[in-house]
Parts: structure tokens; sequence; C-alpha cells
């Protein structure tokens, strides 16, 4: 597996993968991918709340929109070093840039909030970077997450 | 996860227990469904035993935040625990929403 061109493998604390098929019932499992990541990186019960979160969010879009026409894999990949926690998730699905979307309004009444576009707001929320690229016919998304601050 | 629906005094209280994350959420939809029939009432939610909420779940509440305001009924959310209030600031649901 190819690392972040910012991380080093010396720094590596921790580096798994999960595939999970496009199917949305399937997210338990990824629930437990991640308490299991955080957990083994010491990180709190409210982060990891928060990255179980961000995660579901973006593996649902993916599982959503990857594949219009039958199944799929969704790969997601965890790497940490002390500093950082890094989420990759890749399909072989048709392009589809989540992060084009653009931002929800919050400060909207309720006749005037849409009912959709929480789940990427999240993701923004939550991680402190969100990356996409398309690269050999896979769409690659990568969320980071700085952990150096908490976890000491 | 699963939805409890109670009629008292003249209102209605709906107690959420445990994830309503993705999955849970396409079954609470249906579960909700009387809910929106009495939209033009008083709605508790009482989130006492929510343990996690994500985008789906939330719009259920925003769903029927919206059907309350066209029927003049009226939302009232109870109880949320401190992981469900961050998530509340995030997507501006404080705004929205009677909470207490």
């Amino acid at each position: 597996m190819k690392l972040a061109s910012h991380i080093v493998q010396e720094d590596v604390l921790l580096q798994r993968l999960l595939t999970l098929p496009n199917k949305i019932e399937t997210i338990p499992q990824l629930n437990e991918f991640i308490d299991g990541v955080c957990e083994e990186v010491g990180i709190d019960m409210t982060i990891t709340m928060s990255l179980n979160l961000a995660m579901e969010e973006a593996v649902v879009n993916v599982m959503s929109y990857a594949y219009p026409n039958g199944v799929g894999d969704v790969h997601i990949e965890a790497i940490a070093t002390k500093k950082i926690l890094i989420f990759t998730i890749t399909d072989s699905g048709i392009p589809f840039d989540p992060t084009a979307k653009e931002e929800v309004d919050t400060s909207l009444s309720v006749e005037e909030r849409p009912i959709g576009g929480l789940g990427i707001h999240l993701v923004r929320q939550i991680m402190d970077c969100v990356s996409y690229e398309y690269v050999d016919g896979k769409n690659i998304l990568t969320l980071e997450k700085n952990i150096s601050a908490i976890n000491q | 996860m699963n939805l409890e629906i109670k009629e008292m005094n003249g209102g209605y209280t709906a107690i959420l227990n445990g994830r309503l994350d993705t999955p849970a959420a396409v079954k609470v939809q249906q579960d909700m469904a009387p809910l929106l029939e009495n939209a033009d009432k008083e709605i508790i939610l009482d989130c006492t035993n929510l343990e996690y909420i994500s985008s789906s779940g939330l719009r259920l509440f925003l769903t029927l935040r919206k059907e309350t305001a066209s029927k003049g009924g009226k939302v009232i959310i109870e109880h949320i625990n401190d992981d469900i209030k961050k998530v509340f600031m995030m997507t501006g649901f404080f705004n929205l929403f009677e909470i207490r």
C-alpha cells in the first residue's frame, strides 16, 4: 500500500484495511473497524464518536453514488502516526467528487433549510483535511485528523 | 435502534432508543409515519437513550420539523447527550428546534 506523501513508514503506528460491499447494512462493520482503530491509537470516546460519524457519512456517500448499476467494493484504509490519523476511502465506480458539493448554510430557517447535504458538511466539520482525486479508474477520498493534541 | 410512540395530553411523545445510524434511519423513517400524520400537534422526541445520530437521522428530525411548521404543530427535543449536542451545533440544528 502506498503511504500518504507526508508520512514515513517508521512513524506508522497502525495500518489497517477494511473492504465492504456497497451495502448500507454493513455500516455497523465500519463502526467496529473505526472503534478498533481509535482504541488502539488511544483516542477518547468523544473524538471516536465524531470520527465514526465522519466516516459513516463519507462511506455511505460512496456506497450511494459510486455504483449506480449494481454492486462494487469500497476499501477503507486507516493509517496512524502519533500526530495524524488518515483514512482513505477507495472505490472503482463512476467518478464522483463529494468535496465539490456546496457548503450547507446552517443559518437558514426551517422552511428554507434543504433536507440534504448534511453528510459532507459533517465530514468537513469533523476532519482537518478532506481531499479527493480520481486516479487509474479509482475514486480516492482522503480524510485526515490531527491527533497530536489529543493523543499525548 | 427502536422508536416507541405514546399519545398523551393531546400530543405525542416518541422515545428513541439506541444508535440512529444510516441503516437504522431507513427503519425509523417508516416507524415515524404516525408522527408526520399528527404534525398539527405537539411532538416530543425523548432522546434520553439516543446514543448516536448521523445525517440520515438528522434528516428525519428536519422532515418532521418542516411538516409541523406547515401544519401548525411543534417539535420539542428532550435530553440529548453531549455528543449529539455537538452534532446539533455543527449542523445549526439548535436554531431549528426547541431543545430542553
